[in-house]
C-alpha cells in the first residue's frame, strides 16, 4: 500500500486480472510515437510480454 | 505467436526515439518502447523504484484475457536470460491449449515430456511420469 497514484490499492499477484494500463510509445517500425494499452491487447486477443528497464542508454 | 512485446522504462518517449535511432545494437529492435516518466505502471508491477526513479529489470507474461501468468525480477545490475523468457512464454502457451497439463523444469517445446493430470496419483511418482 502506498499514498502515492498507484492503479492498485495491492500489488499484482499471479492469476489475478491487471488493471488496464496505457503508455505512451516511440514506435521504431513506423519511426512515430503511439500509444499502447492492455484494454487494446484484450480486445485483439493477444498475449502481452512488459519488458521493464532501468533506462535508455543502459543494457538490458 | 499472437504475442506483443512492449518495453518500459521512465524514460521519455523522445529519449526513445533518440537511444533507439543512436544506438546501433538497437538497429533491429522493433518492439514498442513504452514510458512510464511518472512510475505509475512500474509501481503497479512493484517494480519501480522510488530512491532512484527507475525501474528493475522485471519481465511480466499476461494472457489474452488481461491475467498475470509469468513474473520475473531481476535486479539492476543482472541482465535477463532471453531464451528463459521464451521458454515459459512458449510454455504458458501451450498450457493455455492443454489445460490437463504441466511443463516440468526442462519443458522446453511442444512435443517435450508433459505432466499429465497431476494429481494424488502422480505424489512420490513424478520421476516414473516424466521417464515412463
Amino acid at each position: 500500500m502506498c499514498d502515492c497514484e498507484c492503479a492498485c490499492a495491492e500489488p499484482l499477484k499471479l492469476g489475478q486480472r491487471v488493471p488496464d494500463f496505457e503508455l505512451d510509445t516511440y514506435e521504431p517500425t513506423k519511426g512515430d510515437f503511439g500509444k499502447f494499452s492492455l484494454a487494446a491487447q484484450i480486445e485483439k486477443k493477444r498475449w502481452t510480454i512488459v519488458f521493464f528497464y532501468p533506462a535508455d542508454f543502459t543494457f538490458v | 505467436m499472437g504475442c506483443d512485446v512492449v518495453t518500459v522504462s521512465t524514460d521519455t518517449k523522445f529519449t526513445h526515439l533518440a537511444w533507439r535511432e543512436h544506438e546501433k545494437e538497437l538497429a533491429k529492435v522493433n518492439y514498442p518502447m513504452g514510458s512510464d516518466p511518472t512510475g505509475k505502471v512500474g509501481r503497479m508491477f512493484s517494480v519501480y523504484d522510488e530512491g532512484s526513479g527507475l525501474t528493475l529489470r522485471g519481465t511480466f507474461i499476461i494472457n489474452p484475457e488481461g491475467v498475470l501468468l509469468g513474473s520475473e525480477v531481476n535486479f539492476y545490475n543482472l541482465g535477463r536470460n532471453i531464451d528463459e523468457m521464451m521458454r515459459k512464454f512458449k510454455a504458458n502457451i501451450y498450457l493455455a491449449r492443454k489445460t490437463n497439463e504441466a511443463c516440468p523444469s526442462k519443458w522446453k517445446d511442444d512435443g517435450d515430456k508433459t505432466l499429465v493430470n497431476p494429481g494424488a496419483k502422480m505424489v512420490g511418482k513424478v520421476h516414473e511420469a516424466l521417464n515412463g
